[in-house]
């Protein structure tokens, strides 16, 4: 791919994700900040549609999800749950709060594997996570 | 704890403006094209900044306000999507092929090739200038403004600026042309976002598009506010804006058809028209205008804006700046991703526009004329100087003469539309002579200066006082700018040598020969075409507008019925904005006016010439002009001084 076309590409995920990543996470903590579930349950919708655009525009591309962007996903899955666990344990969550809570992260959950599944198969979506990735170019080697 | 989320929203934003920068200078290093992108700049690109710039910062700012404030008097602000995108349409595929032809990547840099005037490129750059120092700045300085109110001064407003400054330096300075554009994307993405999101609250918290109409409907009961949902007149014949007794709001028919003209200057203006000549290919023009400009934005235009506007009407608590001061209150979150929109919104213009200013100033006229020998790399090093220096001098504006900058802020369009005579006359009016487009743009210019509060100053420091205002009659300064611009055209391109043409010009008009041949279709179609233009301009932004008063109400018992259940000039807008769509939509594809073209154009090859050491010239060139330039200041303070008021 060459360096135009791998910018461009850059520049739809960014633009995918200021609005839909933004307007999630806003939409996020106004379902907690109102303890609305729905409110919340339409910020995770923002995300799942975000993950949903950025699939797209990696497919228009013929590529996969970069090495960077990977970790950085897989790192704002980790900060999720981790925030949200000391929180639940720390506790002060209320019932909206924590069913928010909860369908976000299993959204994300659920959301990884299927993925996987579906562009590589059952069998070639296990083999996702035993490969050794030496470029950074993107999972799909 | 709420105030955390505005600077934290700043410093993302902060951060992808300066990630952006250092792709596109990465980029640059590898692949060149600090300036032009290497003309490579992909049509969707293209299309997106190109909407960006032309429609919503200024209209989310500005539009939202002035409907909030006069209502649906201007009706024309509303298919401003359809106005605008009409230039467009009209002459991007020519200026591409032209700009491929010759070899250059400017408006200015066109007018220089194609007519070989200086004036003209000097014009040009100075109207790039105008939209960078004078429009951009006025946006900038409300949007500096409105972070500042929402910290409740904990952000100083000159902290503001310097930021909002420092990172449109970062965004064009260092990237170029290159990282200007992919942040224009995201800008225009942050900013689209940002009217939808608004638009949403602002329905949520009146109750829904009925629950607006109905307040908007018990609104217009009273005598005052049901003048607001009408044109007045066709047109008045006063003396101007702030002369006489007569208040002479421009709020005619005959205004709204001018403040369309004088709209047009946006895609008719050097900074449009950079991005045109930068595009790898012209395949996405008639996709560009018709559905992105048109299509999407023109919708938000004629929904969105009109919604927030007309909430703002009912009650000033749903102005934007209040809105965004009660949104701050009760979700910040929200509040900061709506500010990084606003200020997106308005960065995106002036960002391009200090970059197109500063390149035309630096590679169309110093070097042609002052430095031949200038290197690539030098010119790039003084171009960052430059636009380093004019964000400083927009910013010390911005903060000590706003008025200064709002005067030129308002001939920022009417002089940018003046340019399209010598558009003309590149793309379709070969007859336009050189001396013919040098006099239309400089009479032009002058009628715009006697029509507004610049020129009215200027002549005021002279002692000279004029016997009209702004905007005789009601009509916009552009107009009168246009009338005499294409008056001094025809008549000295009738009696100068047509057939005389420089080389270039002969050489762009071959080319349209060639790569353009006629459609029989689209003859045959052309009094369709001429015929649908004129109609929707009487009928959407004309004098037609008097119909739109009534033609979707009816008498009902003592009152009046809205038969669409919205107010009778707003449905006609709507009708316009729709009628508008087909109309661009038939002109770039069924005429051809923007249509793809797939041709490979080859470079104009000029005959040889011996290669002479200008130096000495362009030295004594420059002492001139200071001394003409020292002169001239003299004289001006001792006029001044002896006759000003």
């Amino acid at each position: 791919m060459d360096i135009n076309s791998r910018i461009e590409r850059q520049l739809l995920v960014f633009a995918i994700w200021c609005v839909c990543g933004f307007a999630g996470f806003a939409t996020l903590l106004e379902g907690f900040a109102r303890d609305v579930f729905i409110i919340s349950l339409i910020g995770s919708a923002f995300i799942v549609a975000g993950f949903i655009g950025h699939i797209i525009i990696n497919a228009l591309f013929k590529m996969g999800f970069t090495y960077g962007e990977t970790v950085l996903g897989i790192g704002l899955f980790g900060i999720v749950v981790t925030t949200f666990v000391t929180g639940w344990i720390a506790g002060g969550y209320t019932d909206s709060d924590i069913w928010s809570g909860l369908t976000l992260i299993v959204i994300i959950a659920v959301g990884l594997p299927s993925y996987l599944s579906t562009r590589y198969g059952m069998r070639g979506a296990f083999s996702q996570f035993h490969k050794t990735h030496h470029s950074n170019e993107d999972l799909d080697g | 704890m709420s105030s955390i989320w505005l600077p934290l929203c700043l410093l993302i934003y902060a951060a992808i403006t300066l990630l952006w920068a250092r792709l596109g200078a990465m980029q640059n290093s590898a692949e060149g094209g600090f300036f032009s992108a290497g003309h490579a700049l992909s049509p969707w690109v293209t299309a997106i900044v190109m909407a960006g710039i032309s429609l919503p910062g200024w209209l989310l700012l500005s539009g939202t306000q002035h409907i909030a404030e006069a209502g649906l008097q201007l009706p024309t602000l509303l298919v401003a999507g359809v106005v605008i995108a009409l230039p467009g349409c009209v002459f991007f595929k020519r200026i591409w092929l032209a700009s491929m032809r010759l070899r250059v990547s400017s408006l200015a840099g066109l007018f220089g090739a194609y007519f070989s005037s200086p004036f003209l490129v000097i014009a040009t750059t100075a109207t790039a200038f105008l939209f960078a120092i004078g429009f951009a700045g006025v946006q900038l300085r409300a949007g500096g403004l409105l972070i500042a109110s929402l910290t409740d001064g904990a952000l100083d407003p000159v902290v503001v600026s310097t930021v909002i400054g420092f990172l449109l330096f970062a965004g064009v300075g260092i990237g170029g042309l290159r990282s200007a554009a992919y942040l224009g994307v995201l800008q225009t993405i942050f900013l689209i976002s940002t009217l939808v999101l608004l638009t949403g609250l602002v329905l949520i918290e009146l109750g829904g598009f009925a629950a607006l109409n109905a307040s908007l409907k018990s609104l217009s009961e009273t005598d005052e506010a049901s003048r607001l949902m009408t044109v007045q007149k066709v047109i008045q014949f006063t003396s101007g804006l702030g002369r006489g007794t007569d208040p002479a709001l421009a709020n005619s028919a005959i205004a709204n058809f001018s403040l369309a003209l004088a709209l047009m200057g946006f895609q008719c203006g050097p900074v449009a028209m950079k991005l045109v000549t930068s595009t790898a290919r012209p395949t996405g023009l008639a996709a560009g205008q018709t559905w992105v400009m048109v299509g999407t934005f023109g919708l938000l235009i004629v929904f969105a804006l009109a919604i927030m506007g007309l909430a703002g009407l009912i009650d000033p608590d749903y102005s934007l700046g209040s809105l965004l001061a009660a949104l701050h209150d009760q979700s910040p979150w929200f509040a900061g991703w709506s500010i990084i929109g606003v200020i997106a919104g308005v960065q995106v213009l002036a960002g391009l526009s200090i970059f197109v200013a500063c390149e035309s100033l630096i590679r169309d006229v110093y070097k042609p004329y002052f430095h031949a020998a200038l290197s690539k790399q030098d010119a790039v090093t003084l171009v960052r100087i430059a636009i380093a220096i004019v964000i400083l001098i927009t910013v010390i504006m911005q903060l000590l003469a706003p008025i200064t900058l709002s005067a030129l802020a308002a001939i920022a369009l009417p002089v940018s539309v003046q340019l399209a005579s010598p558009l003309l006359g590149v793309t379709w009016a070969r007859w336009i002579t050189r001396p013919a487009a040098v006099c239309g743009v400089g009479f032009g210019v002058v009628a715009v200066l006697l029509t507004e509060p610049l020129g009215h100053e200027i002549l005021s420091a002279f002692g000279l006082d004029l016997p009209w205002g702004r905007w005789p009659w009601t009509v916009h300064s552009a107009v009168w700018g246009l009338v005499v611009n294409f008056a001094a055209v025809l008549i000295i391109s009738a009696i100068t040598n047509r057939q005389a043409m420089t080389g270039e010009a002969q050489s762009v008009h071959d080319l349209y020969a060639k790569s353009l041949p006629s459609n029989p279709a689209g003859q045959s179609l052309r009094p369709v075409a001429w015929s649908l233009v004129l109609a929707w301009f009487f009928l959407a932004v004309g004098p037609g507008l008097i119909f739109g008063n009534f033609a979707f109400s009816a008498e009902a018992g003592d009152g009046v019925t809205w038969l669409f259940g919205i107010p009778s000039l707003w449905a006609w807008s709507m009708g316009g904005w729709l009628w508008g769509l087909g109309l661009i939509w038939f002109l770039s594809y069924k005429m051809g006016l923007a249509s793809p073209v797939h041709v490979s154009v080859s470079a104009f090859e000029p005959a040889p010439r011996l290669t002479l050491d200008t130096s000495q010239q362009e030295r004594e060139r420059m002492r001139r002009i200071l001394i003409a330039t020292t002169i001239g200041a003299a004289l001006i303070t001792f006029t001044i001084f002896s006759f000003g008021g």
